[in-house]
């Protein structure tokens, strides 16, 4: 009997398992998000996301800086849609300060969170199109994008970080000019959205890629806490300017759009379809913008609440954004923590990717549509 | 092909047939490097969206040969869009490394510039330069994309001056010029100025 | 579902919660007396009053003003000084206000379809702080856990996965707590 040669050997077939990291410098974590992967072959076996690259630790500064400061400090966690940022810590501290927002600040403040939205969902539009192969639509989704910064240049200046929602009011009033403009704007905006949906949400192979992919059942996205467009993706009906109404929000006219499955197609339509819910929300905003004063009376210059606590939370671009809000008589607050949205919806990542293949990772990962500036804050 | 011979510097003369120019092998080395300035795309915070709109539609980066790269191996030029907190500066540095020389960083932003106003945040490295060697700073919370633009312009305008060949290599501060403050031995020897190198005369 | 339909169910459901003196401004907030109770009154929050939504966990530490050794820089607080203000030191602490050594952690439960929302509030000793963990219950405290744990200092017991998540590996102590005091690690001055 001859021995056993290398080619009549029975071949043992062994994988081994490779751990690849992704990140933090990597075109399509939208910022500086690691990922640490291990992948047998092509599927993924284990995920973990690994935060804090950008963590510039803003509850701290909060309790050292004076309330009027602390609105500058909200623009920078979720940079692309800043308005809500800032109107959600004044909600918070109008609270505590017992301030009471005269009408038209609050239609004012709807109509630039909504103008904020369709930002920042132009934004996730353009590049989720990028994430999944497709260039073109970020292109587009930035042409109009630029357009809505014009508009918030007007009003105050900047073109992401703008701290125009102040405690009491807003910063300076719209003028007439401007509302010719948005209403110009709104009309510009409306065709394009079929156009959208012509571009990216139909092509066969963007669905190709994302239905069916990283879906989450409405049970589990629950429990893990998910809010914004990616609760609503998986079939559940819950958004804050309808469960716990702000600014007014439940005076205006507007419907939720819900998904089916909760798969990464359903997540994105979702925030498509509220494009559409946004634009008719502005333009109730303006047609009803009542006269009157666009600050309170009242606001000192350096607030000193009583002592107490507040939570005031928003519908923001990515998910339901909370402050919880301790005075203690100072002329800072005593404690900020903010309910991050990006930061719990990201947590399911590591949930969401195990099993899947290599190739998804960017799919799900671009879907939950995160801002690093918020997940570490 | 775009090139007006008129704008190349140090141009003598167009040879006769139109098929040759004379000129020095410097101006045409800082020629090709400026106009085809290939950043990263190294988003960090907030300035990189607006890094993003400069690429995009608008502002069109495409126009300054500026196309972005997502890997440091193929970039010449690091944009640091945005907070460098104390967790990220490794992995800046790391890609610092990784990238061919010569390269450029442009410091987008206060907070990249000094901290911006995380000045005295307990996690924020408090400048760029801390870190890395910087050719420009760009200020602004975030800088427009314009101000970005016109940082680029002004890389160009260093780059059109760098005369690798005629100082014989790289200068001592492209060389030596990280401060990189992991290293154990620390970096004492003095940036010359180029002129102060050895010359090699040309013709 | 109003607070008083909720406040009722609660009273017979869950006896052991007594409604806090010092609510959270328009919302009902309970307080718990002991740590012990908390995962069974969350069990019975989510099974059978439909609390399955865990929105958001937070801590506060209850010591006094905020240390200026916390900060790199001294922080200034008179930039926009009111005329004729006489400028202030931050921090600073509030006469007769109720400072203890304590950490007072923060859960709210939400019910999606009832549109209801509750805070439970506990006071734990600011030594050895210790809270048993609802990772079991409610995925979405695995990293909210993990915040509160890696800014504050608060363990929570039971959590697969403990460890630091914002900050850096050599960045000692919690940042949040009041007596924090920053130790300079190589990138500072």
């Amino acid at each position: 009997m001859s021995p056993e040669t290398a080619a009549t050997a029975p071949r043992e077939f062994k994988t081994d398992t490779l751990f690849i990291n992704l990140g933090p410098q990597h075109p399509s974590t939208h910022g500086v998000l690691r990922i640490g992967l291990t992948i047998e072959g092509e599927v993924i076996t284990k995920a973990v996301p690994d935060v804090g690259y950008l963590h510039r630790g803003t509850s701290k500064l909060a309790e050292v800086r004076g309330y009027h400061h602390c609105v500058v400090l909200t623009d920078r966690w979720d940079y692309v849609s800043a308005m809500p940022n800032n109107l959600v810590f004044c909600l918070a501290a109008e609270k505590i300060l017992g301030l009471k927002v005269p009408p038209r600040a609050d239609a004012i403040r709807v109509a630039m969170c909504e103008l904020n939205r369709l930002a920042s969902h132009l934004l996730f539009f353009g590049t989720y199109g990028i994430d999944t192969g497709a260039i073109t639509p970020f292109l587009y989704a930035f042409r109009e994008r630029e357009m809505i910064l014009d508009l918030f240049e007007m009003v105050c200046g900047a073109r992401l970080t703008y701290n125009y929602i102040r405690l009491g009011g807003v910063m300076v009033d719209v003028t007439e000019d401007w509302i010719a403009k948005c209403r110009e704007f709104l009309e510009y905006f409306k065709p394009r959205l079929d156009e959208y949906d012509t571009l990216l949400s139909f092509n066969p192979i963007f669905m190709a890629r994302t239905q069916g992919i990283g879906c989450i059942s409405k049970e589990v996205a629950v429990n893990w806490g998910l809010s914004g467009a990616n609760l609503r993706g998986s079939g559940v009906n819950y958004d804050v300017r309808k469960a716990d109404p702000y600014c007014g929000y439940d005076q205006y006219q507007f419907d939720i759009p819900l998904g089916k499955t909760g798969s990464c197609w359903d997540r994105y339509y979702c925030r498509v379809s509220e494009l559409r819910q946004s634009v008719r929300i502005v333009e109730q905003a303006l047609d009803k913008l009542p006269a009157g004063p666009f600050m309170a009376t009242g606001v000192a210059k350096v607030p000193k609440p009583q002592p107490g606590e507040s939570y005031a939370h928003v519908e923001a671009s990515r998910g339901d954004l909370g402050i919880y809000l301790v005075a203690d008589g100072q002329a800072s607050p005593y404690r900020m923590h903010v309910k991050a949205p990006s930061f719990i919806n990201l947590a399911i990542l590591q949930e969401l990717l195990a099993g899947r293949k290599v190739a998804d990772v960017i799919a799900v990962l671009g879907s939950i549509d995160i801002v690093l500036g918020e997940v570490d804050r | 092909m775009g090139i007006i011979l008129e704008k190349l510097p140090g141009i003598t003369k167009g040879m006769p047939g139109g098929e040759l120019f004379l000129t020095t092998a410097d101006n045409i080395i800082d020629y090709a490097r400026k106009t085809s300035l290939w950043p990263m795309t190294f988003g960090l915070a907030c300035c990189a969206i607006e890094m993003m709109a400069s690429y995009a539609s608008r502002f069109d980066f495409d126009r300054f040969g500026v196309i972005p790269r997502p890997s440091p191996r193929q970039a010449d030029v690091m944009i640091v869009a945005g907070t460098v907190c104390k967790k990220m500066a490794e992995p800046i540095l790391e890609i610092y490394h990784q990238m061919p020389e010569p390269r450029f960083v442009i410091s987008m932003g206060s907070c990249a510039n000094c901290g911006g106003p995380y000045y005295d945040s307990y996690s924020v490295l408090k400048g760029v330069d801390r870190i890395v060697p910087v050719d420009v700073y760009i200020a602004g919370c975030p800088p427009r994309p314009e101000a970005l633009q016109y940082a680029v312009v002004k890389l160009q305008e260093k780059l059109q001056k760098m005369r690798t060949i005629a100082i014989a290599g790289a200068s001592l501060q492209q060389e030596h010029g990280s401060r990189d403050i992991l290293s154990s031995t620390p970096n004492n020897e003095p940036n010359l100025p180029p002129e102060a190198g050895p010359r090699i005369e040309i013709g | 579902m109003t607070q008083e339909d909720l406040l009722s169910k609660l009273a017979a459901k869950l006896p052991h919660l007594e409604k806090a003196a010092a609510p959270v401004k328009d919302y009902l907030t309970m307080r718990m007396g002991s740590a012990d109770d908390l995962i069974p009154s969350a069990k019975v929050l989510k099974d059978d009053l439909g609390f399955d939504y865990l929105e958001m966990i937070s801590a506060t530490d209850w010591l006094g003003a905020v240390k200026p050794e916390g900060y790199i820089r001294n922080p200034n607080p008179n930039v926009f000084l009111a005329e004729g203000a006489t400028p202030q030191s931050i921090p600073t602490a509030t006469p007769g206000y109720n400072y203890r050594p304590m950490f007072g952690v923060l859960w709210l439960f939400g019910n999606i379809p009832e549109r209801a929302r509750l805070f439970l509030r506990l006071e734990i000793a600011r030594e050895n702080a210790r809270v048993p963990s609802l990772t079991g219950l409610f995925k979405s405290a695995d990293w909210q856990e993990r915040e509160l744990y890696d800014l504050m200092g608060i363990r929570f017991e039971g959590h697969p996965n403990l460890i630091k998540i914002l900050t850096p590996e050599f960045t000692q102590g919690h940042p949040l707590r009041k007596d924090y005091v920053h130790i300079k690690d190589k990138y500072d001055e």
